[in-house]
């Protein structure tokens, strides 16, 4: 990981919690309407949609019911939901936007979520056995974990983690890893599966039953509509997400390096664990601002569309102390998770020949591998990264 | 001594009259309601769904509190005002003498702070309004503001009336000792009693300090109208410096048939507990005497220095707390359990309801308001009494 004396990390503390300060000090009236019209916005989306749904079997309707209620149910979960329940809008003292008693339109339940993201991810965040959603236990991103003969397929679980996400974070405390190793029974479980069901079921219920029985002459049409819409929340969170912390340049950490970490530190495995992604506003507000992964992970609980505004603050302190501030566009960056996936799927031999840019010191061409551009490896590797650059 | 400074739940009359009540006797129960809201929508009251919705047609509409439109707005003094409002039909009234919440948003915040009604429920039984006079808090965070920030057409949230019903009975002599905006839950006493026509002899002792800051002046003419048996006796009590009149025997001297009398006090905690004493040496029975704290205002010590009471409110535990350790680590040493992750103040997992009191986050210094809200157990330190949904 890139490193820091005691002193920078020291300077660096001071530096972000400086801003957090003034940022912390000047809430107000601005958020609340912010936040506020993101709601409105939701709920136009969402009745929009749902209104639009039953004249599916029109395909321009179909398209424009399944669309509204899909966005609706991203600004949901990751503009509100993820947001509030982060306590972004605690001070507002409003019953319903408090990061205690918030529920979110998805399978996962609030307290779920708040136990394995705020605490454990935000806390351990890209520390291998201690932050899970780090390839959510079925991928394999780095060279910490062995390698075995399954991960030869991940890409097929990146593809189901991808369509099936809100399942996936669904039943992700669950632990199956650990209930496979014996390590946990299901017994100790017991409580989680109750709520995993209760809420799964109340999700299904709304979207694939009560929906579509009142609209009861057409409801194929709205069932598909609805599993469309799901989908494209699905695809859309998991993009956003791996985007956040699986690019190229994100660095993970071992336990042992986080030990009796300092603030200085903690902060600087912020930086240097999350990705950024740039594109228009629209964009960002569709992401939850997680396209600020960065600003996210250093500020948890500042407003998020604030961090549009703070992002070259943090920039320029990640240039004052060497950081590599990891920000590219949203394709970019995506091909670069696919290349991750992909890498850490080989062999780690294999691997450091395929693709060196993920070998720790960050794949410097070595003397040996020059002139040696027929073999097959190498012509395995051009095409590879030929590809992702096309998809790009 | 009774003091009537705990909830309870508001009078439901008026409610037969709402589209409310109607739909609760034909359609679906509350409990179908809250499990549609849970499956549809993930709340338990499905209809703060669509407020976000509902409020920008119409505010009126809002289900998250009680829409109040104000209707007039009046000075009653230089530093106090009595707003007239129309709630929503579905608030549910009030009885004489009952407190209730204004809830208002400041610069993107909730607050909600108690007043008194000032007026009799025959008010809002017969035209739909309530009034509640509002006096300014030297240095208060709201009521300034709420004095100069609504004007006539706007719409404040306010909650259920609560509060101990002090509706007038016929025959008892009463005293009623106030001072200052203790006065309010007066009027609306008085007001039901000329409402029902009683002819209890009442003495009304009022203490202001001078003759400007006499709230509701011209209420209690008209009442002194109304009420032949009220004797009226309002005391200036620093209208001449050199020569104060506070609050002493001589004035309950004057009172006829003391011991006799109900007692109803009301005012700054210095005054009603020397009221109360001065009653008791006079002889007056304990159970002649009520009081409440509640027109006064939340009553607030701001100290300088960290650490103060920290009462657990759930679990019915108090420590002090010498400022030195966070009220997270305070609730373990109490022997308490409660939820937390990080401990650095990241997650919100020790998130608690703080229902009193100022804590200070140690991660930015700043104090937070005295008002119930949400705060962060791991790095908040109490200032003064505090307490805690714990």
């Amino acid at each position: 990981m890139q490193k820091l004396s005691e002193e920078q990390l020291e300077n660096l503390a001071q530096d972000l919690d400086a801003i957090r300060n003034e940022q912390m000090a000047d809430l107000g009236q601005k958020d609340a309407d912010y936040i506020r019209g993101i709601i409105r916005l939701h709920r136009t989306l969402e009745f929009g949609g749902r209104a639009l749904m039953p004249l599916g079997f029109i395909p321009p309707f179909f398209l424009a019911g399944m669309t509204s209620l899909g966005i609706a149910k991203i600004l949901e979960n990751m503009e509100i939901g993820h947001n509030v329940m982060h306590g972004q809008y605690d001070w507002m003292n409003d019953p319903e936007l408090n990061s205690q008693t918030y529920e979110w339109d998805t399978i996962c339940t609030a307290d779920s979520w708040k136990r394995t993201h705020n605490y454990e991810h935000h806390t351990y965040t890209n520390v291998i056995g201690k932050d899970r959603d780090y390839g959510y236990a079925v991928l394999r991103l780095e060279d910490e974990t062995p390698w075995k003969p399954m991960h030869l397929l991940q890409f097929i679980n990146f593809i189901n983690l991808s369509i099936f996400f809100q399942w996936g974070v669904g039943v992700h405390e669950l632990e199956f890893e650990k209930l496979r190793s014996g390590e946990v029974t299901l017994r100790e479980k017991a409580d989680l599966l109750k709520d995993v069901a209760r809420k799964g079921g109340r999700q299904t219920f709304k979207d694939y039953v009560f929906y579509p029985a009142l609209t009861f002459p057409v409801a194929p049409v709205v069932i598909a509509g609805n599993f469309g819409a799901n989908l494209i929340r699905n695809l859309w969170a998991s993009s956003v997400i791996f985007c956040g912390h699986f690019t190229e340049d994100a660095e993970s950490f071992t336990e042992e390096e986080c030990e009796n970490e300092s603030s200085g530190h903690w902060y600087l495995r912020q930086l240097t664990g999350s990705s950024n992604f740039t594109g228009p506003n629209w964009v960002y507000t569709l992401s939850g601002h997680l396209s600020h992964q960065i600003e996210h992970h250093v500020f948890p609980d500042i407003p998020a569309y604030r961090y549009r505004e703070i992002a070259p603050q943090v920039q320029a302190i990640c240039e004052k102390y060497g950081l590599h501030y990891n920000a590219d566009s949203f394709p970019r960056q995506y091909a670069t998770v696919l290349k991750r996936v992909a890498a850490f799927s080989l062999p780690d031999r294999m691997r450091e020949r395929l693709f060196p840019e993920f070998n720790e010191d960050g794949g410097e061409p070595k003397l040996e591998n020059r002139g040696n551009s027929t073999s097959l490896v190498s012509r395995l590797r051009n095409r590879v990264s030929s590809t992702l650059s096309a998809a790009a | 001594m009774q003091e009537s400074m705990n909830m309870e739940k508001g009078v439901d009359r008026g409610q037969g009259r709402s589209y409310r009540g109607v739909l609760a006797r034909v359609g679906p129960g509350r409990d179908t309601w809250r499990w549609l809201g849970q499956q549809l929508f993930n709340r338990e009251n499905p209809a703060m769904y669509f407020d976000p919705l509902l409020e920008s047609i119409n505010p009126l509409w809002a289900q998250r509190y009680i829409p109040a439109r104000v209707e007039a707005i009046e000075s009653e003094t230089h530093d106090s005002k009595t707003l007239t409002l129309r709630p929503a039909r579905r608030w549910g009234g009030f009885r004489a003498g009952q407190h209730l919440n204004l809830e208002v948003e400041k610069d993107g915040r909730w607050y909600s702070r108690p007043f008194s009604l000032s007026c009799s429920p025959s008010h809002w039984e017969q035209d739909g309004t309530i009034t509640v006079t509002i006096k300014k808090v030297a240095d208060g965070e709201i009521t300034p503001w709420l004095l100069e920030h609504f004007e006539p057409g706007d719409v404040i949230g306010i909650s259920r009336a609560y509060g101990e019903d002090h509706t007038p009975e016929p025959g008892h002599p009463m005293l009623f000792v106030t001072g200052g905006s203790g006065i309010t839950p007066v009027l609306s006493q008085l007001e039901a009693m000329a409402d029902r026509h009683l002819r209890n002899p009442v003495t009304l002792l009022y203490f202001v300090r001078t003759d400007a800051d006499i709230i509701g002046g011209r209420k209690l003419e008209a009442l002194a109208e109304r009420l032949p048996n009220l004797e009226l006796r309002i005391v200036a009590a620093e209208q001449d410096p050199q020569n104060p009149d506070h609050l002493g025997p001589h004035h309950l001297q004057a009172v006829e048939g003391l011991t006799e009398r109900d007692c109803f006090l009301c005012g700054p905690p210095g005054l009603m507990k020397h009221a109360q004493n001065l009653l008791a040496d006079a002889g007056v029975p304990d159970e002649q005497i009520s009081s409440t704290l509640f027109a006064v205002g939340p009553g607030v010590v701001v100290t300088e220095d960290a650490g103060g009471t920290v009462h657990f409110s759930r679990s019915d535990i108090t420590v002090e707390s010498a400022g030195d350790r966070r009220l997270l680590e305070e609730a373990e040493a109490a022997g308490l359990n409660p939820r937390y992750g990080c401990r650095m103040g990241i997650c919100h997992q020790c998130a608690c309801r703080k229902k009193s009191g100022i804590v200070v986050n140690q991660q930015t210094g700043q104090p937070s308001g005295h008002g119930e809200e949400t705060v962060q157990l791991c790095i908040s330190v109490p200032q003064g009494a505090v307490e805690l949904e714990l």
